[in-house]
């Protein structure tokens, strides 16, 4: 289908070679009668399928335009495409062609976007392709890890915002921790009066304060964790069945159950420790309001 | 003593406490004005973008978006010709987005082209030089980063050339072409290196003059209010054409970006949750501390509407400080973000995500200012009903 301006280098001669050309295209059902000679075979994607009510064996007309259907083709069969995350939001409906028959179609013969070339093992991407750009004339070579870095900017620049995110909401669930550690430890006013009159020490009280906020924290972590599960497990519900795909959305590891109940108990303690410090503090008689 | 002098009388007897909730107002607010301005700022933006030129419709090739794909539109001048002499339309043009090369001392470098129709361009502004001439075969347009790339000014001449073949080395076709002027190309994203010609110029370095292929048709109609209408007739005329209102357009472009929608929406509830979590909380343990004091005035004749009013006054002055601050951490924060998600590859440099507008401060604020007062509603109806001799009583002992 295509050749090589000059013979290839040793070292890039390949395990295997794929060529890809991609086109928009447009495609109908077929109203004429099946032709004397067989139409060449397509695969569709599932969605399109659906869309379209087509199935293995019905007759479709394919163009490169609406006004240009020619092209009879015959569904050869109905494929799942991998789920690809940078494609999500397009929602394109793609078909199959075999290369010769997509050429012809489009007038386009031994023209391709792309090669694909494996190399034989132990030959490095990079040196391969310094190789390719200094011998090539109108392409450019790129390794797949370039490729990957590439193509997965998109999903870089929502992770960060995600952090960023992610910072905001851990400043406000702090605040609000620390507002709540501090109005719980003051509730106790009057325990911690009575209990100073009666004789207990600065540092039992203080104790038994802390230990109730990290109570308190380690219940606000399970609870946090298990509500985690369940807006995760929602979230990955709600945006396969939007978006018609198999990806993960929400996922919860234990190393983010672990860094948020950690993180959640250091500020429980925290914050009780402070309010506990400042209760002790100051004198039973301004605790029980009789200063 | 009015409801709001008792109510910032009481957050000053806690300094502490009053302090911590404000930040914690502060933060939940500016994260619920974040999200406001992102769940209407995508629609601001990529609208304020389409308009930038006056043009409320574009045709594309069936079935697609504006430089969505590869597809083009064949005898893109003679469509151009007809939409023009169609009623209510007051300019149209045609645009063709293809790959070239501009020819530096030793090397190529890579360019994307315009073909344009400078009597009716919506794409670009000229922000140095003069622009082209209808039938300007012999002149360019660059952008920043091409005129840089080409190391070229308006005024010298740069050689393009298109269609490259491995097979024979070279190049099927180039062209000698004279710096006119610098322009900004409005779609492009940031650092993009885009040169533009007149139509018929880009055609033939983009090889597509034998069906005179366009991937973009412009159109301005002469009354924004028949914009609907006229996008109809247009759809019915040129039914192998996709025919799309900014507004539809918009309506695309928020369902692609959908999830930043949704996004805004549930972290911008979570703000407001955590905003009347806070501040009821505050109040209730505040009312709880002082029933000695309410059941005191209630006794000496101070009617229950009275203290209603002083709690939530209370709950109205503490959201009113904190979320005072939280605009301009908001707005700060807002900021930060844009520069982020603006940094996505292949997104126009001037689209935003974060759009500061009136509408959406006074909605935030009044959502808050709301918020703040149902957040108080509990506290108060506790306040109100305060047994007063057992209060009393129970203060006493």
């Amino acid at each position: 289908m295509f050749s090589c301006c000059s013979p290839c280098p040793p070292c890039l001669r390949g395990e295997f070679l794929s060529v890809i050309f991609a086109f928009h295209l447009t495609l109908a059902l077929a109203q004429t009668p099946a032709p004397a000679t067989q139409p060449p075979g397509i695969a569709i994607e599932r969605a399109l399928a659906e869309r379209l009510h087509l199935a293995v064996g019905d007759t479709v007309r394919l163009g490169a335009s609406p006004d240009s259907l020619l092209r009879l083709a015959v569904v050869a069969a109905i494929y799942e495409p991998r789920p690809d995350p940078a494609e999500i939001s397009r929602r394109a409906l793609r078909v199959r062609l075999h290369l010769p028959d997509l050429a012809d179609l489009l007038g386009a013969s031994d023209r391709v976007d792309r090669f694909g070339i494996g190399l034989t093992p132990g030959v490095p991407a990079d040196s391969a392709v310094a190789v390719l750009d200094r011998a090539a004339f109108g392409f450019r070579a790129h390794s797949s890890a370039v490729i990957a870095s590439e193509s997965s900017q998109t999903f870089k620049v929502v992770s960060r915002f995600h952090r960023a995110i992610a910072v905001i909401t851990i400043v406000a669930s702090a605040v609000f921790l620390l507002c709540i550690m501090l109005l719980k430890v003051e509730e106790r006013r009057m325990d911690a009066a009575v209990m100073r009159f009666v004789g207990v020490r600065r540092r039992t009280i203080f104790g038994a304060l802390v230990l109730e906020a990290a109570l308190i924290a380690v219940l606000g972590s399970v609870l946090g964790a298990g509500l985690a599960f369940l807006a995760g497990a929602a979230t990955n519900a709600y945006y396969r069945r939007f978006f018609d795909t198999e990806l993960i959305f929400s996922l919860i590891t234990p190393r983010i159950v672990l860094f948020s109940v950690c993180l959640s108990l250091l500020l429980g303690l925290a914050a009780g420790a402070v309010a506990a410090w400042r209760l002790v503090r100051t004198r039973p008689m301004v605790l029980w309001g009789r200063a | 003593m009015t409801g709001l002098g008792w109510g910032l009388k009481s957050l000053r007897r806690r300094p502490l406490r009053t302090a911590l909730s404000l930040a914690g107002i502060a933060v939940a607010s500016a994260m619920l004005l974040d999200m406001v301005m992102l769940s209407g700022g995508i629609e601001q933006s990529f609208s304020e973008l389409l308009l930038a030129r006056g043009y409320q419709i574009r045709l594309t090739p069936k079935g697609t978006l504006p430089f969505d794909t590869e597809a083009s539109i064949r005898g893109a001048s003679t469509v151009v010709r007809e939409i023009r002499a169609e009623p209510g339309v007051e300019a149209a043009g045609a645009v063709l987005g293809t790959s070239i090369y501009g020819r530096t001392a030793d090397s190529l470098v890579t360019l994307f082209g315009y073909g344009i129709q400078p009597e009716a361009q919506g794409i670009y502004q000229v922000t140095a030089g003069a622009d082209l001439a209808p039938g300007d075969t012999s002149g360019v347009l660059l952008s920043e980063t091409a005129a840089a790339l080409l190391g070229a000014a308006p005024g010298d001449t740069v050689t393009l050339v298109g269609r490259l073949d491995p097979q024979i080395a070279g190049a099927a076709v180039g062209r000698r072409l004279a710096v006119r002027a610098l322009v900004r190309w409005i779609y492009d994203h940031r650092g993009q290196p885009s040169v533009g010609t007149v139509l018929p110029v880009m055609q033939r370095l983009g090889r597509e003059t034998a069906a005179d292929r366009g991937s973009l048709l412009l159109v301005k109609a002469t009354d924004d209010r028949e914009v609907d209408a006229l996008a109809a007739r247009l759809r019915e005329r040129f039914p192998e054409l996709e025919v799309n209102s900014v507004a539809e357009l918009v309506v695309q472009a928020k369902r692609r970006l959908v999830y930043f929608t949704q996004l805004s929406y549930v972290l911008g509830g979570m703000s407001l949750v955590v905003a009347v979590l806070l501040v009821g909380t505050l109040l209730t343990i505040t009312v709880n501390e002082r029933l000695g004091e309410i059941a005191t005035l209630r006794a000496i004749g101070v009617s229950r509407g009275t203290i209603v009013r002083q709690v939530l006054a209370e709950g109205v002055a503490l959201t009113v400080l904190g979320a005072g601050a939280g605009i301009l951490l908001g707005l700060a924060t807002a900021e930060y973000l844009d520069a982020i998600l603006t940094s996505f590859p292949g997104l126009p440099e001037a689209f935003s995500f974060f759009v500061p507008r009136a509408g959406t401060l006074s909605l935030s604020a009044l959502v808050l200012l709301a918020t703040g007062s149902l957040a108080g509603l509990y506290p108060a109806w506790l306040a109100s009903r305060a047994p007063i001799a057992a209060t009393l009583r129970a203060e006493a002992t």
